[in-house]
């Protein structure tokens, strides 16, 4: 034996001898790290002047902490309080109707046994998913305007007299989740489908050796097969209750449906980058963020109690 | 001393210490198989040997070269994985050459290198297919040129047959044994299947809990097995094992005493267990044999032979017999008469082997 | 299990009624696309007159005329191509290298810089301190900070990290036992192999990219910098405010909403393109980001 009397390598020399080894993941590592950084970690620590007098000159650093005043303020603003509730009425139509429209889609979809016929309509649906909301905008202003709109085209050979949609507070709500549901159903039925795919085929043939119905195997076989599923992505629907996709919001409202359109992150997109009001409308996006995370946090937690049995 | 030698090899993942010091010198062109129960640390070891695991203390060289803290690259070493771990979006050739090609061989040496072990293997008509294109058999040939086009010092296979067919295993086994005849390349092999091991190995290393429990050529761990478990271990169907006393001439296995040959004068009322391979019992007596009464359960013939599943007290035992054309006779079988020198002993406390007869 | 022929009578009439209402649901998905169409080949006289349902009235190209003698329309195409090419490719080098890393076993404190990472999927600091970080790092109405801030997401990195996690471990081992280090393990055998899931990334940011509007129409002030949404963007708010506009476009045949509707369906046609192409890809990219923390 050469070098039997060697002694075992020490801790730090295995270290060293790993780095010198290893250094080339540490080297790919490094600039995601640095982005994230400075883009995403930075700006966390700007999160702050939420606690300070704020002024663009004297800068993150430099500003003075007054302490809790702007969330003072904050929670005695009738426009940041309607916000806030607003968000979460939108929230929870969405849910309300946005969230079992990509679960009957899927259901139906798996009902369908020509496949060409199938698919065309999946390509379909699935399309509007890809479309930047300004356009998604674009096509519902056009489509509710007062004068040339095919809504109330409709409604003209009805006999009704033309509504001009998007002045109204009241029809804010209805266009923004249908439009949702328009936009997403969808694209939001394929992980549905999936799970649906996943179900065991001899299940269903066992049902039909036992003389089910289609409609009978959709209530006993699919939809419980699917319902770890149906579970977490409801979960994760709830996580996300305060994140209302806002750049819809700030293209179709207007300030004459701000009583049921305004949410909290286009009163902060007002407050802060339109008026300038940086601190203010911070102290608004930490508490939506606190709130977010606490939400998100806890839906984490369900949902990891249930992925056990699901495809996640 | 050229070859791989590993001296007092421990592995710990954090405070779980999963090989246990492992001393194993394999010579220069020899053919060594690890074998052992899953979990007992053989591809540990091989992975150690590879550098593809740190070692946490002892040291491994390979020809006389320390390589505890050698990258994988550098030891000169070329693995066959379970999985072949052939590349799916590369031909057979490009999977073969990825080594040669990253070590900058020149392209005409790669060329002639290529041809060559693909004759050697019979895949010259294949070289442009993809892996998913070949058959169990051919993507294992590859997985091999792979290793061979590299001219290492030392071989090693992690299981390299498991993810084939009975038949299919059966010939790649002689097909590695051949090879290794022909490029006498020095080789280490991880096997749980003792029938590869037995075939293969020109020693065969026993592994259990993360040791050693015997080293020595096939034959010698058939016919003196160092203990019950590497008796157990290797053998199919396995040795039956059966607790008894020792008397002055046999082992008292309840009411029945298997008659030993030697001196045992010095260990009567000892506990043992005694262990009987399945092909070492007769159905007819001689002088050399002592009777075992057995109730026949099941017989399973196998075509020359068959096996004869019997319950010896309540004992299970398994012996072998030699058909005749007909198994309707072994149904009727109502003792085995056991080959007393064949008989195995062991002791009950350590399991450790006893030989009191010499 | 599905068979048409060995259907009772009463699962028939279910599929068939099942069947229509799909296709009701796709023809009210796909119909105000068609609308949009026609709007926008129609005149503006036709269009503000609400005869528009199906089809042009009064069919004319007078809209596209406005639009393509616009050189801003051109400005900001080509913005979007240079957004959309720059920012995939940015996206790319960042994630490819730092998901192989982070999918690594030997990497040291692997499990810190994952948590790293996807604690920013939970927890966000918001527009403003991220408006006013722009602001400090130079990037305001910087095409490059477009490109360099939107690069990286969570979701991204570790939807491909999961995928590189899946890759049987003896793929590297081979590989390195063949004498490849890290850089080339990545390219020439990992990247090879996960060519579905960098697929579905590069589908992802693309089409992120491709639709990117809110930090452009705020981080950008110049208007040779805007991408095409934020010029559709200001289209719509600008000309059905702009009386002198709503003079010209009477005599012209074209309205502010015609040339709404042509500027859209301009940029929904490279969409439209590639989107069959794409399909096969998002369909198991979504099943991909089954994201593990």
């Amino acid at each position: 034996m050469a070098d039997k009397n060697l002694p075992t390598d020490g801790r730090f020399t295995r270290l060293f001898d790993h780095f010198k080894r290893e250094w080339q993941i540490y080297a790919m590592l490094l600039p995601t790290i640095v982005w994230f950084i400075v883009f995403l970690y930075k700006p966390m620590y700007g999160l702050q002047i939420a606690f300070k007098d704020y002024s663009i000159f004297r800068g993150v650093a430099g500003s003075p902490w007054i302490g809790i005043e702007h969330f003072q303020t904050l929670f005695g603003n009738d426009q940041f309080l309607r916000a806030v509730s607003n968000t979460i009425k939108i929230s929870a139509l969405n849910l309300l109707f946005g969230f079992p429209a990509p679960i009957i889609l899927a259901l139906m979809f798996n009902e369908i046994l020509h496949a060409t016929y199938k698919r065309t309509a999946q390509t379909i649906v699935y399309l509007p998913h890809f479309i930047s909301s300004v356009i998604i905008a674009g096509i519902v202003i056009t489509a509710f305007s007062p004068t040339l709109g095919i809504v109330n085209i409709i409604l003209g050979w009805f006999g009704l007299d033309s509504i001009y949609f998007l002045t109204q507070p009241q029809w804010f709500r209805p266009i923004f989740v249908g439009t949702g549901i328009w936009q997403e159903a969808g694209f939001g039925s394929i992980v549905f489908l999936a799970a649906i795919a996943g179900v065991n085929p001899s299940l269903y043939e066992s049902a039909v050796v036992d003389g089910a119905n289609r409609w009978q195997m959709m209530w006993k076989i699919t939809i419980p097969s699917i319902l770890p599923t149906i579970l977490i992505m409801l979960i994760i629907r709830i996580g996300n209750v305060m994140e209302v996709s806002f750049e819809l919001v700030i293209l179709l409202y207007q300030p004459a449906t701000y009583e049921t359109a305004d949410v909290v992150n286009t009163w902060i997109y007002r407050q802060g980058l339109q008026s300038g009001q940086y601190d203010l409308a911070a102290a608004g996006g930490l508490f939506n963020a606190v709130v977010a995370f606490v939400l998100v946090m806890t839906a984490n937690t369900l949902s990891r109690r249930f992925s056990r049995t699901s495809l996640w | 001393m050229s070859g791989v030698n590993l001296s007092g090899i421990v592995k710990s993942y954090g405070a779980v210490q999963v090989v246990h010091g492992i001393d194993l010198d394999v010579a220069e062109k020899e053919f060594v198989v690890l074998v052992g129960p899953s979990g007992c640390g053989k591809s540990t070891t091989l992975r150690m040997i590879a550098g593809l695991e740190e070692i946490t203390a002892g040291d491994l060289t390979i020809d006389d070269k320390r390589m505890n803290r050698i990258a994988p690259k550098d030891r000169d070493v070329a693995m066959v994985f379970q999985n072949y771990a052939l590349y799916p979006h590369l031909n057979v050739a490009d999977n073969m050459a990825f080594g040669l090609r990253i070590r900058k061989m020149p392209k005409a040496e790669i060329q002639t290198t290529i041809a060559d072990v693909a004759e050697i293997l019979g895949l010259t008509d294949y070289l442009e297919r993809r892996p998913a294109d070949l058959s169990g058999g051919q993507r294992q040939r590859v997985a091999m040129g792979r290793a061979i086009v590299r001219h290492p010092k030392v071989f090693l296979f992690d299981e390299p047959l498991s993810n084939l067919d009975a038949k299919l295993r059966t010939q790649m086994r002689a097909e590695i044994k051949r090879l290794h005849n022909r490029l006498g390349v020095t080789s280490v092999y991880v096997t749980h299947d003792q029938v590869e091991a037995m075939t293969l190995a020109d020693r065969i290393v026993v592994m259990n809990d993360g040791r050693i429990e015997q080293i020595g050529t096939p034959m010698e761990l058939f016919n003196d097995p160092a203990n019950i478990f590497v008796a157990g271990f290797l053998g199919s169907p396995p040795m039956n094992m059966v607790n008894g006393v020792l008397t002055k001439n046999s082992a008292k296995i309840g009411a029945t005493e298997v008659k030993l040959n030697g001196a045992l004068a010095n260990h009567v009322g000892r506990e043992v267990v005694v262990g009987i391979r399945p092909e070492h019992v007769t159905l007819k007596a001689s002088a050399k044999t002592s009777p075992l009464p057995i109730t026949m359960d099941l017989v399973e013939p196998l075509g020359s032979e068959a096996l004869l599943h019997a319950r010896f007290g309540k004992q299970e035992m398994v012996f072998k017999a030699e058909t005749k054309g007909d198994i309707a006779p072994l149904w009727n079988v109502d003792k085995v008469h056991v080959t007393t020198d064949l008989v195995k002993l062991f002791d009950a406390q350590t399991g450790q082997a006893l030989n009191l007869r010499g | 299990m599905q068979n048409w022929n060995l259907y009772a009578r009463g699962d028939k009439i279910f599929a068939i009624v099942v069947s229509i209402l799909i296709g009701m649901f796709t023809v009210a998905t796909l119909y105000p696309f068609i609308y949009i169409a026609a709007v926008s080949f129609s005149s503006g006289f036709a269009a503000q007159a609400g005869k528009v349902v199906l089809t042009p009235v009064d069919a004319t190209l007078e809209a596209y005329g406005y639009i393509i003698k616009d050189p801003q329309f051109w400005i900001s195409y080509r913005n979007t191509f240079i957004y959309t090419i720059g920012g995939t490719i940015m996206s790319l080098l960042f994630i490819i290298p730092g998901a192989y890393a982070l999918s690594r076993r030997q990497l040291k404190g692997r499990r810190f810089f994952n948590l790293f990472i996807a604690f920013t999927m939970w927890f966000n600091a918001g527009l403003i301190p991220f408006f006013l970080n722009m602001r400090d790092l130079n990037l305001l109405d910087s095409m490059f900070g477009i490109i360099l801030a939107f690069a990286v997401n969570a979701f991204n990195i570790i939807l491909l990290r999961n995928f590189f996690e899946a890759i049987p471990q003896s793929f590297e081992e081979a590989a390195r036992m063949d004498g490849a280090n890290d850089f080339q393990v990545l390219w020439k055998v990992f990247v090879p192999l996960s060519k579905p899931a960098i697929a579905t990334i590069t589908l992802f940011c693309i089409v992120s990219r491709w639709n990117g509007f809110f930090w452009a129409m705020v981080l950008l002030q110049s208007e040779e910098k805007i991408p095409l949404k934020v010029f559709l963007r200001h289209t719509i708010s600008n000309l059905s405010d702009d009386d002198e506009f709503a003079i010209v476009q009477t005599a012209a045949g074209f309205s502010a909403e015609t040339v709404t509707a042509a500027i859209i369906v301009c940029s929904i046609i490279p969409v439209l393109i590639v989107y069959p192409f794409i399909q096969k890809y998002f369909e198991k990219g979504i099943l991909l980001g089954g994201v593990k923390e």
